[in-house]
């Protein structure tokens, strides 16, 4: 496989449109297995745009996609989920399952990946104390603070292994000290090799942790 | 707990009323169906209690010999419509008359063999072919009268009395599978109501599902077991409730019916009976569980 020369994450001349909307016009760019990378830009730039494309939400009109390997573009409806239980994501949204204990939302993604239900506990015990949730493992989303639901989505994301972490304005709405936390864990987390594509409007942040941002402005790439 | 199982368990939990809903259509309609079941099983047993008991009497002149005897019974028994061919001799006449005059012993003691006739009983195969055989044997020179035995409302001719039968089981048979049928088809609407409305409520953990890998199979997993809880509890409660009621009902019903066994006479056989039942009832049940539940998904799934 030649991943590592193309990069883990490879897009080539991607054009993605929204009726007359351009969100992404050419873009190229390739990110290094192990890499940590910001892309930065306004809002409405195509930052989320191209985390939907790696994940498979969003097919590019013209250009290449490659993940790890795979052409997301010529993924059947079979092999698409196959294919997103290899990649954590982190929505700004949270995105937890309201009805479910943290601890439940963070075996359903095991559940999904299809491991055995004996080897549950360990694992989501492992990433709810890395996540440092460990005292909210019975507490229901509605009991949580946002920076608690942040990390209960990428402990969920964590707990599946994945190559590739996604995070979508993962501290949009958390505030300064959250954040920082929340990007310290994130940072640990690189250092254990994961790929992490981080998408963010948050500058002190960028300023900050001081890695390789991928600029996007009107759907273009301005710095990378 | 299976993480599916406990989905469904939980849907069911937070509506409850949604649950006991569908739970009762269902427990009814395999309520009546268990029911309408054993109606159509009593009614093919009393048509073919009539038709295997010994219907057609032929009566024997007094002077007719042995030999004589021997060789139309012989000739009957060539007949494949015929079966169970009986000779019963003047003695053994008497003695059913005594048993069936035994409440008053004087009417027995007032008569002797000789004024009964000996005849031939027999059976045919198919009512249908009754009255012709009857006209054959009739025709026979030591038979002096033919009678038949299954005389129902006054019929005057074997065939009426077949036609009768037939008619009152047909349309006992059609009544109670077109009542069923209706029962089914409302069952599946509700079942369909109801997943509907659980795929629509799940609308955003589906989204998150998708998002974080799950297949379509894991997606729609808690909503089959789900449709399948409703469908199982319905049965078993349906069938359990005429099981009961039937259990209840059988000694009065066998009483009333004497000797023709439109139940069976035995615990074995009872239990026989309902567990054919409850397996079919079982099939019918995932078979509506399927249907409902992967109808409610794809129709959902095209209204968006």
């Amino acid at each position: 496989m030649a991943t590592d020369e193309i990069g883990i994450i490879h897009f080539k001349n991607v054009i993605k449109k929204f009726g007359s909307l351009v969100a992404l016009d050419s873009v190229s760019f390739d990110v290094k297995k192990g890499e940590f990378v910001f892309i930065t830009g306004p809002s409405g730039a195509g930052k989320t745009t191209i985390l939907k494309l790696i994940l498979g939400e969003l097919t590019a009109d013209n250009g290449e996609v490659s993940i790890d390997g795979f052409k997301v573009a010529t993924l059947g409806e079979k092999d698409l989920p196959k294919y997103r239980q290899k990649i954590g994501t982190v929505f700004q949204d949270f995105k937890v399952l309201p009805e479910r204990t943290v601890a439940e939302n963070v075996a359903v993604a095991l559940a999904v990946i299809g491991l055995p239900e004996t080897e549950w506990s360990f694992r989501v015990e492992h990433v709810l104390k890395l996540a440092g949730l460990t005292r909210a493992t019975n507490l229901f989303p509605s009991q949580l603070s946002g920076g608690e639901l942040q990390r209960v989505s990428l402990a969920r994301a964590l707990a599946v292994n994945p190559k590739i972490l996604l995070a979508d304005e993962p501290t949009g709405n958390l505030d300064w000290d959250t954040s920082d936390k929340l990007m310290d864990l994130f940072e640990k987390i690189n250092k254990e090799g994961k790929t992490i594509v981080m998408a963010t409007h948050n500058l002190e942040i960028v300023k900050k942790y001081k890695k390789r941002i991928i600029n996007i402005v009107g759907g273009t790439i301005e710095k990378s | 707990m299976n993480i599916h199982f406990k989905t469904a368990w939980d849907y069911i939990r937070r509506s409850p009323f949604q649950a006991l809903a569908v739970s009762f259509v269902l427990t009814l309609t395999f309520f009546v169906t268990t029911l309408v079941s054993v109606l159509v099983y009593s009614s093919s047993k009393l048509i073919t209690y009539f038709e295997t008991r010994p219907q057609v009497i032929a009566f024997l002149k007094s002077d007719a010999k042995d030999t004589e005897i021997s060789d139309l019974q012989h000739k009957l028994a060539l007949d494949t419509h015929i079966k169970d061919i009986k000779y019963v001799s003047k003695e053994e006449a008497l003695a059913i008359y005594k048993k069936a005059t035994s409440d008053n012993p004087l009417l027995g003691q007032l008569v002797s063999p000789s004024i009964f006739p000996a005849s031939l009983e027999f059976s045919v195969t198919d009512l249908s072919f009754a009255q012709s055989i009857i006209d054959k044997v009739k025709g026979e020179s030591i038979v002096d009268s033919v009678g038949f035995t299954a005389a129902l409302g006054g019929e005057t001719s074997l065939n009426d009395v077949v036609g009768r039968l037939k008619t009152i089981t047909t349309y006992v048979r059609i009544g109670g599978i077109v009542f069923v049928g209706l029962l089914a088809v409302t069952s599946l609407i509700v079942l369909l109501v109801i997943t509907s409305m659980r795929v629509v409520g799940r609308r955003e953990e589906v989204e998150i599902l998708n998002l974080i890998g799950a297949t379509k199979g894991f997606i729609r997993s808690p909503i089959v077991i789900e449709a399948f809880i409703y469908t199982l509890f319905g049965v078993v409660l349906g069938w359990a409730i005429s099981f009961i009621a039937i259990l209840y009902l059988a000694p009065t019903v066998v009483t009333y019916f004497g000797e023709i066994p439109i139940l069976p006479r035995d615990a074995l056989g009872i239990f026989e009976l309902f567990g054919i039942i409850f397996v079919i009832e079982i099939f019918v049940g995932v078979v509506l569980a399927l249907s409902g539940s992967l109808l409610a998904i794809s129709r959902v799934k095209k209204v968006r």
